[in-house]
């Protein structure tokens, strides 16, 4: 994986409207590019491969009853370079190794919350390590870290 | 074989003899069921046994008199208190034990009995000397007790195993109740932000920006709370360490240096959201007013549990809080005295110019 650079390109799947579209504005905000929207697994698996995101977004409990799991194993499968990060109101309920996952944001976040997680998330990709500590508000699984090495 | 009534006469007992002995005539009459045996006769056969003893057993003397005791047990007599008395008896020791015994008319009774050797002046063992007391009721009153205790204990254990359930319904519901509240207050914040990104006058968004922290505040409250094992505390130690770390994170003001001294500190969760509130007003002042214009500094923060008090500290070394007479409260210092009040706690600022200090003092417990 080579290094990445500023504005990352972001994927978004989360099925409440309010929450998508403000996750996509902090985004903006912080530099990035949200290449796509989507609100359920189907929507997911409908999205042009070309679009490559850097980064995932990922709600565990989207709509038509699809799971975030699902959706994290087709993001591994298709874009096998993107950061998954989960942002749930159940973060308690996802394994630290779970396959393709690299960390998770509990919800409800804050603004400054996700802004933190997002410098420290950019740092990660652009510029590893991060030279900030862990945000309190980011869970980051050990998988995170390991795309750091090479 | 007749009773014999020399028991009391041998050599070693220095008392006046014969029939009118008060002794020998106390133990005849008393109440108390007694037996005397000889050891040195074959079986160590009863040679006297007093008339409270043929009253309690029902048999007459010439039936007692030249036999082991042991006639008086019977099938659901316990080995162990035979084997018991065997044992003491061998060793010669005095021994008291509670045993099941028949009468004549094989009746049953619960016999406290209490045997013991009688010495001579040789030390060598004379007799056996017995007192039988029926505690029949005793013993049933006791095994009724462990009876009703054993219903009683049943009981508890079922009353207990339906309160679990109920609490484990109670908790389920509490944490969907909680699920609503927390996908509420992440809606109230994304509408608030994308409000105001709307506004063209930046005092208004500014005002509306403070008022998103302050939902914001409110989440991450919500949000630890739900997550930690007792909803019924709060850490607001950890809670301060993590909004210092997320305000000062998202500012992007990396010359802020953030030195944290916090424990944990527990507080009822009824006063989380105020205290919370509290907080928030105080480190995004420190951030906006002390820290303003670029000037760099260090925001200290102090959480501990103080003689049974919650000490909250947050003090900078920045600008200082302006003279009193130009100073204009804002909501953010209105708030912090109100809701510090209703937490049953007080708030001292500390303006210096070499920075602000504030300590919220409230008490721990309930
Ligand atoms: C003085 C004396 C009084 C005794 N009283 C009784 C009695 O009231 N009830 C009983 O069951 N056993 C009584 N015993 C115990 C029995 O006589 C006998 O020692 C016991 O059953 C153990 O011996 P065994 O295994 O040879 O039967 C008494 C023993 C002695 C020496
Ligand atoms: N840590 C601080 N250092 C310097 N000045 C401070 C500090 N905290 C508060 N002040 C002063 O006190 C004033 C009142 O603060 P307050 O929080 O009540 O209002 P505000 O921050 O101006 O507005 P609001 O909180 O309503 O958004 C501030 O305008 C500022 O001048
Ligand atoms: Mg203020």
């Amino acid at each position: 994986m080579g290094r990445r650079h500023t504005p990352l390109r972001f994927l978004v799947v989360e099925d409440e409207a309010l929450l998508a579209m403000d996750l996509g504005m902090m985004i903006e905000d912080a530099g990035h590019h949200v290449v796509a929207e989507a609100g359920c697994l189907r929507e997911v698996q409908g999205l042009d491969v070309g679009i490559a995101p850097d980064v995932a977004f990922v709600d565990l409990h989207l709509a038509e009853g699809s799971s975030g799991l699902d959706v994290c194993a087709h993001i591994k499968q298709n874009w096998g370079d993107a950061i998954i990060v989960f942002v749930t109101a159940n973060p308690r309920k996802l394994r630290v190794d779970h396959p393709g996952a690299h960390g998770v944001i509990a919800k409800p976040f804050s603004r400054n919350g996700i802004m933190s997680a997002l410098r420290y998330i950019t740092e990660g990709i652009c510029d590893p390590p991060p030279s900030a500590s862990t945000p309190p508000d980011f869970t980051a699984f050990p998988a995170l870290a390991a795309t750091w090495k090479d | 074989m007749k009773q014999r009534d020399d028991w009391h006469l041998t050599g070693d007992i220095e008392h006046e003899s014969g029939r009118g002995d008060p002794f020998a005539a106390a133990i005849r009459a008393t109440r108390m069921p007694m037996v005397i045996t000889d050891p040195r006769l074959p079986d160590n056969p009863i040679v006297f046994a007093n008339e409270a003893f043929q009253n309690l057993t029902g048999y007459g003397r010439e039936e007692i008199i030249g036999r082991n005791c042991r006639f008086l047990q019977g099938p659901e007599t316990d080995e162990g208190a035979v084997a018991t008395l065997r044992e003491a008896i061998a060793g010669e020791n005095a021994v008291q034990i509670d045993i099941l015994n028949y009468r004549k008319d094989g009746s049953k009774f619960w016999n406290a009995l209490y045997l013991s050797p009688t010495r001579g002046v040789d030390g060598d063992v004379q007799f056996f000397f017995a007192s039988q007391l029926d505690v029949t009721d005793r013993i049933e009153a006791q095994r009724q007790i462990t009876e009703q205790k054993e219903i009683v204990e049943v009981e508890v254990q079922k009353r207990t195993l339906a309160l679990k359930e109920a609490l484990q319904a109670k908790t389920l519901l509490l944490h969907e109740v909680d699920h609503r509240v927390k996908n509420n207050l992440t809606m109230i914040g994304s509408l608030l932000r994308l409000q105001s990104r709307q506004i063209g006058d930046p005092a208004i968004s500014s005002k509306l920006d403070a008022m998103l922290e302050r939902v914001d505040a409110l989440a991450t409250v919500h949000r630890r709370l739900y997550q930690s094992d007792d909803i019924t505390r709060f850490d607001v130690g950890a809670f301060t360490a993590n909004l210092v770390a997320d305000v000062i994170g998202a500012s992007g003001r990396t010359d802020i240096k953030v030195d944290a001294d916090v424990e944990e500190l527990e507080i009822p969760s009824s006063k989380a959201s105020a205290l919370g509130l509290i907080i928030n007003e105080l480190v995004t002042n420190a951030v906006k007013h002390a820290f303003a214009n670029g000037r760099s500094g260090t925001l200290h923060v102090f959480a501990r549990a103080i003689d049974g008090r919650a000490i909250l500290r947050i003090s900078d070394d920045g600008l200082g809080m302006p003279k009193a007479d130009t100073l204009v409260d804002g909501l953010g210092r209105t708030l912090v005295a109100r809701l510090s009040r209703q937490v049953g706690g007080t708030t001292s600022w500390h303006g210096a110019t070499s920075g602000t200090t504030v300590t919220i003092d409230l008490p721990a417990g309930g």
